[in-house]
C-alpha cells in the first residue's frame, strides 16, 4: 500500500508541474480552460497545442492581459477520449469556473464536449477538430478556427490531379473519425476530377508495423499515396514505404511539415507533399514573429498544432477584450464577430461558426524543410 | 503467391518481436505468480534509456544495450526487494494493484522527464532493403530478429543450464520444497523479476531501433504481450515464442487478405478460441505445478 501512496503523490506533483504558474495579479485572473490529449498516442500533438496556447497567453499578459486582468490557462488532459474530455469540461466549468474553453483535439472528443458547453452556456473554440459535421450541428456556442477535411480537400484536389499528374491513388488513413473523414473527402474530390482509387485502407493509432498494409499497396502500384496520419504513425509509415521500395508520390494531411516528423522519418521524408493549414516557412510578417518567439522558447519550429493552439487562444482573448466583460453571452457574440490576423492568415467566422479567410498551403519536404509549393485561401462554401 | 510469401515473412518478423516482448511477462507470471501490468512500461523505459544512451551519451548500440540490461535488471531487483517482497503470499490483488501503480508511475515519470516526443534508437546496421526472392526485408529487421533469437536462446540456456535457473525452476514447482532444499527463494524471486525487467528492456531498445521509443506506448505493448502469453499458456517459455509467432502471422494474413483496419480483432479472436478449447494455453505447464 505504501507504494501506491507514493505513486499518488508523484501523480499529484506531476499534475501540479503541468499547470501553468499562476499569474501574480491583484485582480482575479480571467480563466480559459484548455482540453488537449497530454497522454496517449496523440499526446505529442496535444502538447504542441498547449505550448502554442501558453505562448499566446504569455504574450498577452506581458502587454497587460485582457480587461486589465491577467489570463490564466487551466489545462486538462482529455486523452482524445470522449468520456475523459467530457469529465475535463465538467471540471473546468464547475470547479475552475473558466470563461471559455479551447479544445478538445480529436473530433469525437470535441463532439462529446459540445452539448456540455451548450448546456452550461460556455463558448468552445477548437483549433484542431476538423470533422466537417461539427459546425453543422446548430450549436451556437461552438467555433472552429481551422479548416475542415472537406475544405482542405476542395482546395487541393485540383493541384494534386493537375499539377502532380496523379492518375491512380491509394488512400491510407488512421482508423478514427478524422482519418476516415480525410480519406473520404479527398477520394471524393479527386475521383470527381478523374483520379482512380486503387486501395482504401485504415490502421489503428499506435500501429508500428505497416509492412502488411504496404505489401498490399505495393501490389497495386499507385501513382500517388494519400495518407491521413499524425507524426508518430506517419513517420513510421513513410519510412517503411521506402524500405519496401515503393516509389509513388506521397502526400498527406496531419502534422507532417514538422521537425519531429523529419527527424523520425529521416531520409524517407524527402520529397513528401503535405496539405497543411500551417507551415513554419509561411512568409507573413505575423508568422516570422511567431516563429522566432516560439523557436527561442522551445528550440524547434512551431508545427501545425502549436499554431492551432496559439490562434485559438488569441481568438478567445480578443473576443473577451471586445466583449468588455467575462459574460458568456457577450463573449459568444464577440467571437462571432472575430476578425483576427494570425500567423497563417486572416480568420473570420461564418454564421455556423466555421472559420474562413485563412491560408492553407501545400508543402514539399526538401532537405528536411517544408517548402511552400502552392497556397490558397479557404472560403466557405 | 509472392504476396503470401511477403505476408508470411512480415508476420514471422513481427511475431519474433512479439515473442521477445512477451517473454519477460510469462517468466514473471510463471515463477512468481505475479501478473505484471507494468511490463509494457518496463519495455518503454528500456527503449527510452537506449535512446538516451546512444543518441545523448554517444555509446555504441551494444554497449548501450548492455547498459540498459544492467540498469533494468538492477531496477527490477530493487523493486522486488523493496516492494514486491512485502506483497508476497497475500493473494493476487495486492500484486495486481502494485504493478498497475508502477505502470502509471513509470509512464508519467517518463512523460515528465522525456516528454511525449517519439524517439528513435539508431540501428547499428543500415536500414537498406534486402531482396530474398520476391520477399523484401531490411538489414535492420534481420539484425533485430537475430538479436531477438539470441536473447531468447540466452534466457532459455540460463533457465535450463545454470544453477540459478535450476533454483528458479525448483521454486516454480514448489516454493516450500525449494526452501527446504536450501534455496534462498527471496533471492530467486528478485532475480526472476530482474530477468523479466531486463528482457522487457532489451525488447524495448531493440524495437526502438525498428519502430520508435515513446513514453506512452507501454499500454499497447502490455496488451499484445498479454495476448501472446494467454495464447501460449501463462508461464510457458516455449508457449510465449509460439504464441508470438502465431499472433504475428495471424495478424499479417488477416491484414493482408481481410483488412488492416480490423487487425487487432484477430488477436482477441484467437484468445477467445484458445480459452474455449485449451483454457490453459497451447503450452501450459500447469500439470508440473501440482
Amino acid at each position: 500500500m505504501r507504494a501506491i501512496t507514493t505513486t499518488t503523490a508523484v501523480w499529484v506533483t506531476a499534475l501540479m508541474a503541468a499547470l501553468p504558474t499562476a499569474a501574480l495579479a491583484q485582480k482575479e485572473p480571467v480563466r480559459i480552460g484548455v482540453i488537449q490529449p497530454l497522454t496517449g498516442s496523440v499526446a505529442y500533438n496535444g502538447t504542441s497545442d498547449v505550448n502554442g496556447s501558453r505562448l499566446a497567453v504569455e504574450e498577452r499578459n506581458r502587454k497587460g492581459g485582457v480587461l486589465g486582468r491577467m489570463v490564466e490557462l487551466v489545462i486538462e488532459d482529455g486523452q482524445c477520449k470522449p468520456a475523459n474530455s467530457v469529465n475535463a469540461a465538467e471540471k473546468l466549468i464547475q470547479k475552475d469556473k473558466v470563461t471559455v474553453i479551447s479544445g478538445a483535439f480529436c473530433s469525437s472528443s470535441t463532439m462529446a464536449v459540445m452539448p456540455v458547453v451548450e448546456k452550461n452556456r460556455i463558448p468552445l473554440v477548437t483549433g484542431v477538430s476538423s470533422m466537417a459535421g461539427l459546425t453543422e450541428r446548430g450549436n451556437r456556442w461552438f467555433f472552429r478556427a481551422t479548416e475542415t477535411d472537406a475544405l482542405l480537400a476542395q482546395s487541393f484536389a485540383k493541384i494534386l490531379v493537375n499539377n502532380l499528374k496523379l492518375k491512380t491513388i491509394a488512400y491510407i488513413g488512421v482508423n478514427d473519425d478524422w482519418g476516415r473523414g480525410g480519406v473520404s473527402e479527398f477520394s471524393k474530390q479527386i475521383e470527381a476530377l478523374g483520379g482512380k482509387t486503387v486501395l482504401k485502407e485504415y490502421f489503428d493509432h499506435g500501429t508500428t508495423d505497416f509492412y502488411t498494409l504496404l505489401t498490399r499497396l505495393r501490389a497495386n502500384q499507385p501513382d500517388g499515396i494519400f495518407v491521413a496520419a499524425e507524426t508518430q504513425d506517419g513517420s513510421l509509415l513513410v519510412k517503411q514505404l521506402k524500405e519496401l521500395g515503393v516509389q509513388s508520390k506521397v502526400f498527406g494531411v496531419g502534422s507532417w511539415a514538422t521537425n519531429d516528423f523529419v527527424k523520425l522519418a529521416g531520409a524517407a521524408a524527402e520529397g513528401i507533399y503535405a496539405a497543411v493549414p500551417y507551415a513554419a516557412t509561411m512568409d507573413t510578417p505575423r508568422n516570422r514573429g511567431f516563429v522566432s518567439v516560439y523557436q527561442s522558447k522551445h528550440s524547434e519550429f512551431p508545427g501545425k498544432y502549436a499554431a492551432a493552439g496559439y490562434n485559438a487562444i488569441n481568438i478567445i482573448m480578443d473576443a473577451i477584450e471586445r466583449a468588455g466583460s467575462t459574460d458568456a453571452e457577450k463573449i459568444r457574440d464577440a467571437l462571432a464577430k472575430t476578425d483576427y490576423e494570425g500567423p497563417n492568415g486572416h480568420f473570420r467566422f461564418d454564421p455556423k461558426g466555421q472559420a474562413y479567410g485563412f491560408t492553407v498551403v501545400l508543402v514539399q519536404l526538401k532537405a528536411g524543410v517544408p517548402q511552400v509549393v502552392s497556397s490558397t485561401t479557404v472560403e466557405t462554401h | 503467391m509472392e504476396l503470401f510469401a511477403q505476408f508470411l515473412a512480415n508476420g514471422l518478423v513481427s511475431g519474433t518481436f512479439y515473442a521477445l516482448s512477451a517473454l519477460g511477462l510469462t517468466l514473471v507470471f510463471g515463477l512468481m505468480r505475479l501478473v505484471n501490468f507494468a511490463h509494457g512500461d518496463l519495455y518503454m523505459v528500456g527503449g527510452l534509456l537506449g535512446w538516451a544512451a546512444t543518441s545523448q551519451l554517444g555509446l555504441g548500440f551494444f554497449s548501450a544495450l548492455a547498459l540498459v540490461v544492467l540498469m533494468l535488471a538492477a531496477a527490477g531487483w530493487l523493486v522486488d526487494r523493496f516492494c514486491i517482497s512485502r506483497l508476497r503470499d497475500q493473494g493476487e490483488e495486492p500484486g495486481i494493484l502494485f504493478t498497475i501503480g508502477l505502470s502509471i508511475f513509470l509512464a508519467n515519470t517518463a512523460l515528465l522527464v522525456v516528454g511525449s516526443t517519439p524517439h528513435q534508437v539508431p540501428a547499428p546496421v543500415p536500414n537498406e532493403p534486402l531482396l530474398l526472392g520476391p520477399v523484401v526485408v531490411t538489414k535492420a529487421r534481420l539484425f533485430a530478429v537475430a538479436v531477438c533469437a539470441a536473447a531468447i536462446t540466452l534466457a532459455h540456456l540460463m533457465i535450463q543450464k545454470t544453477r540459478l535457473g535450476k533454483a528458479m525452476r525448483a521454486t516454480f514447482q514448489d516454493p516450500l520444497a525449494a526452501r527446504l532444499a536450501g534455496i534462498n527463494t527471496e533471492r530467486i524471486y528478485a532475480s526472476t523479476f530482474a530477468l523479466g525487467a531486463a528482457l522487457a528492456g532489451t525488447a524495448g531498445m531493440l524495437l526502438g531501433s525498428i519502430y520508435v521509443a515513446q513514453a506512452t506506448i507501454g499500454g499497447l505493448v502490455s496488451l499484445k504481450a498479454f495476448v501472446v502469453v494467454i495464447l501460449g499458456g501463462m508461464g510457458s517459455f516455449a508457449g510465449a515464442i509460439l504464441g508470438g509467432l502465431l499472433l504475428g502471422v495471424a495478424e499479417s494474413l488477416w491484414g493482408g487478405y481481410v483488412s488492416t483496419g480490423t487487425v487487432d480483432i484477430i488477436g482477441f479472436l484467437l484468445v477467445i478460441l484458445i480459452l474455449l478449447v485449451r483454457p490453459y494455453g497451447l503450452f501450459s505447464r500447469r500439470a508440473e505445478r501440482a
